[in-house]
């Protein structure tokens, strides 16, 4: 086990042990799950040479010996997928995928992995604090003489997610592929204690559908801050792939020119639906709506609507209720999934249909719709104009949201929280 | 280094609206109003009483360097989202930024023992209160405010203390009824005196108004708001609007003193409490009560700042970001800090006699001073930074200035360091 910080400024030897300069940095190949080391830097005569790891013969904290005696001071490529440690890693801000946070580096620990060196963890606790200062021996003298542990702290390093900025050095298109698998929530959570450009580094790596899923967890100001540093075809597709109630909700935000050029670049219905959705009032039952659900006409059989709904493949909110509509698109019956599974598939759905559907108006406050759903027992109550037309529907989760007190207020949640997402 | 404006898109570059300016506002102004702290007010008025108008200039010079010390601080935020010790730690090794922070810790130890030193005068003068009574109330103020207030409100709060702060001295200013006239040509003529104590003096105006921990303060508060590159403008303004309501505050207390005490040759007094007690005799009972108000605005705007700074930009620099929680379980290290300091300082008041108090105070200022040269050259090197900055670069002009204010100010502080050890 090595400590970077232990071998850095060490001497490098030549076979016979002749000092040729010290050792200025590692280069490690990521992508593996322990990167391997691939190279050093040694510092001679002020300037910096790049040595394969191959004429390394060992390394250690009393320096490193190469197996050669001349050095072959062929330019060495630093190949897209290296990094150096000290250079690029040391003392960087990194993710924490495990512990959901952002921490700094304090020292890196190498490891003898199956006869080579590699990167195996990161040391963010007090130890290797102390390790950098240069002070870890006399703290822990005192620390022994007061009975209490030096605590040390490392994460493996596969728990580890390189912000952007870490590692920027290298053209290296950062795969995030632990933030990736986190649930939407715990990525928004790391994705807000990360600097502005971290975070459009992060969403970007994404795709288009998990993107939407953490951006749609965030707070609304965070979520218009990302919107307008991406690029605007990005922030378009990943907009497509919103609930259009929540892309509604944060383009309503944006500034005007952003939200001009974002919408313009949408596919056109799903941007004229999320434009038709910013025409009501936040606080009403068409505020709230979502436009996707499942509308057939009254002479399909249950066979044949069921067919539908594999076509369509509705999400898990709007899967449990089909709506059914007149030509003119207003609301005449409503099916519940089980019904339609439980009827025989010949069965013409007009026959079983519920016909007297319990809808709200667009206009409907949200505290109404909320009652609506309490009372009745629904997932989702569909929302109806003037005239009776099928617009949209409030799925039990948009419509409890009401009835929860503010998202508690974070206790403190940053040195200084914004103003507030109004002005921008 | 990729450049966090990189990720941003030209557009956002260009926008500039007053809404997003009206956004931006904040830092400067609190940064500003802040700076005009317990230390600051007595400082001003020891120098008014002494010196009658002859340091007005000095607040104009100062003033015009405070602005380009805080614009590159707040540029630094703009461009790299960090605060100043994470920079710092990043760029020049955790060495340097244990010293800069260990060094502040103490210097700021003093400061927040100026402002309990500052809110038991001011409540001793209005209601008698004993010292220990002041600080006992003021301690526990701040505690509340710091650990149950939400953030983003609590800066609206320290604006309106702030203008409160103006108020109060510019209408002691108008009851002093001072010579506007000699007032104004102090302002722009430099009046020099080969006397030592008012180099003193002038160092120590110098000195309260350009501080490390206000260097931090602006970067961190920037960064946390999570202003970017587009927000270039409004942030300039912001600060230039800050630095000159901060020195509008300073002259108007400066006049103050000298259209009363200094104009009728009563130039003894070294604390504000005397200062305070003489003007009730030559501008009436008000203008006591007014000078006390403000003195207790200005140290509650310190004591809510100058802990809170110090143990965020701690915690930066050592990586002890925890959680996006903040809560007490989850960042102990913040929280500890920021109760040991309030706790220590409010007890050392109590504890220490008078003449101690002003002794911790200023030997605080004279290690600000040892720290300043090192934060100035910090904040200049790297805003000279092209990978770092980006388009927010310093230019040739910002750099010069930069460079040429910080050389002023290191001249400056090593002449207060070598006078206070040969004495005067």
């Amino acid at each position: 086990m090595l400590y970077l910080s232990q071998a850095i400024g060490r001497p490098v030897r030549d076979q016979h042990g002749e000092s040729i300069g010290t050792v200025a940095d590692l280069i490690v190949a990521i992508g593996d799950r322990y990167p391997p080391v691939t190279g050093i830097v040694v510092k001679t005569n002020g300037r910096e040479i790049f040595l394969h790891w191959g004429s390394v013969t060992s390394l250690d904290a009393g320096g490193a010996i190469l197996g050669t005696s001349a050095i072959d001071i062929s330019k060495f490529q630093q190949r897209p997928n290296e990094i150096r440690l000290k250079l690029d890693l040391m003392d960087r801000q990194i993710v924490d995928i495990d512990g959901r946070k952002v921490v700094r580096v304090n020292d890196l620990r190498l490891d003898e992995v199956e006869g080579s060196l590699h990167l195996v963890a990161v040391d963010v606790g007090p130890s290797g604090l102390l390790r950098r200062l240069g002070i870890e021996g006399p703290w822990r003298t005192i620390a022994r003489g007061l009975h209490r542990d030096v605590p040390e702290r490392y994460i493996d390093w596969e728990d580890v997610d390189p912000v952007e900025r870490t590692i920027a050095s290298v053209k290296l298109r950062v795969p995030h592929k632990g933030l990736a698998e986190l649930h939407p929530a715990d990525l928004a959570t790391i994705i807000d204690q990360l600097s502005r450009s971290d975070r459009v580094g992060v969403i970007v790596s994404l795709d288009d559908e998990a993107a939407a899923d953490a951006i749609g967890e965030m707070e609304p100001e965070t979520q218009v801050d990302i919107l307008e540093d991406l690029e605007p075809a990005r922030a378009a597709d990943i907009l497509e792939e919103m609930d259009p109630d929540e892309a509604a909700d944060l383009v309503a935000d944006l500034s005007d020119e952003s939200r001009e050029e974002i919408l313009g670049l949408m596919e056109k219905d799903e941007a004229e639906e999320v434009q038709e959705l910013m025409t009501y009032g936040e606080e009403t039952a068409g505020g709230i709506m979502t436009t996707e659900f499942v509308a057939v006409p009254a002479t399909l059989t249950a066979a044949q609507t069921i067919d539908r709904l594999r076509e369509l493949e509705p999400t898990a909110e709007t899967i449990y209720y089909v709506y059914v509509t007149d030509a003119d698109n207003r609301l005449v019956g409503v099916l519940s999934l089980r019904d339609l599974i439980v009827a025989k598939p010949s069965t013409v759905i007009s026959t079983f249909m519920y016909d007297e559907p319990v809808a709200v108006r667009t206009d409907a406050s949200q505290n109404e719709v909320t009652g609506v759903v309490a009372r009745y027992n629904l997932l989702a109550v569909p929302v109806v104009d003037a005239e009776g037309r099928l617009e949209g529907i409030v799925t039990v989760d948009d419509a409890i949201d009401t009835l929860l007190p503010q998202p508690s207020k974070r206790f403190l949640p940053r040195l200084f929280g914004r103003s507030g997402s109004a002005e921008r | 280094m990729k450049t966090p404006a990189l990720a941003l898109t030209p557009r956002a570059v260009n926008r500039v609206r007053f809404a997003a300016i009206l956004g931006v506002l904040g830092p400067g102004l609190v940064s500003g109003f802040a700076d005009n702290d317990a230390g600051g007010i007595s400082t001003y008025s020891v120098a008014g009483v002494r010196f009658g108008y002859d340091l007005l200039w000095v607040l104009l010079a100062s003033q015009i360097v405070l602005f380009f010390t805080q614009e590159v601080g707040a540029r630094l935020g703009l461009a790299t989202g960090q605060g100043l010790a994470g920079l710092v730690r990043e760029k020049y090794g955790v060495r340097w930024a244990a010293f800069m922070m260990s060094t502040m810790l103490v210097a700021n130890v003093g400061s927040i023992i100026a402002e309990f030193a500052g809110c038991s005068a001011a409540l001793g003068l209005v209601f008698g209160w004993p010292n220990w009574a002041s600080a006992l109330v003021a301690a526990i103020v701040v505690v509340l405010l710091l650990t149950r207030g939400n953030y983003s409100k609590v800066q609206y709060l320290f604006v309106a203390v702030g203008i409160c702060v103006s108020t109060a001295y510019f209408i002691s200013a108008l009851l002093a009824r001072p010579d506007w006239g000699q007032a104004a040509n102090s302002l722009v003529i430099p009046h020099l005196e080969s006397n030592a104590g008012y180099w003193v003096a002038v160092v120590a105006t110098v000195g309260t108004t350009i501080t490390p921990w206000g260097q931090a303060f602006i970067q961190s508060y920037v960064a946390d708001k999570r202003l970017g590159p587009e927000d270039l403008v409004g942030e300039r303004l912001d600060v230039g609007l800050g630095a000159l309501l901060t020195n509008l505050i300073a002259a108007f207390i400066v006049v103050a003193c000298a259209a009363t005490l200094w104009s009728t040759g009563a130039t003894s007094a070294t604390d504000v409490a005397t200062i305070a007690r003489g003007l009730e005799h030559l501008a009436g009972p008000f203008t006591t009560v007014l000078f006390a108000v403000g003195l207790l605005a200005a140290s509650f705007l310190g004591l809510g700042v100058v802990p809170l700074t110090s143990a965020y930009a701690a915690c930066e620099a050592f990586g002890w970001e925890t959680g996006v929680d903040w809560r007490w379980r989850e960042a102990p290290a913040f929280y500890g800090l920021m109760i040991f300091f309030i706790v220590s300082a409010a007890l050392f008041v109590v504890v220490v006699p008078y003449s101690g108090l002003v002794q911790v105070m200023f030997t605080a200022q004279v290690v600000n001073c040892l720290l300043l040269p090192f934060v100035l050259v910090f904040v200049m090197r790297l805003s000279a930074d092209k990978e770092l900055m980006g388009p927010l670069v310093s230019g040739r002009f910002l750099l010069t200035i930069g460079w040429l204010g910080t050389a002023l100010l290191v001249v400056l502080s090593l002449t207060l360091v070598a006078t206070s050890f040969m004495g005067f």
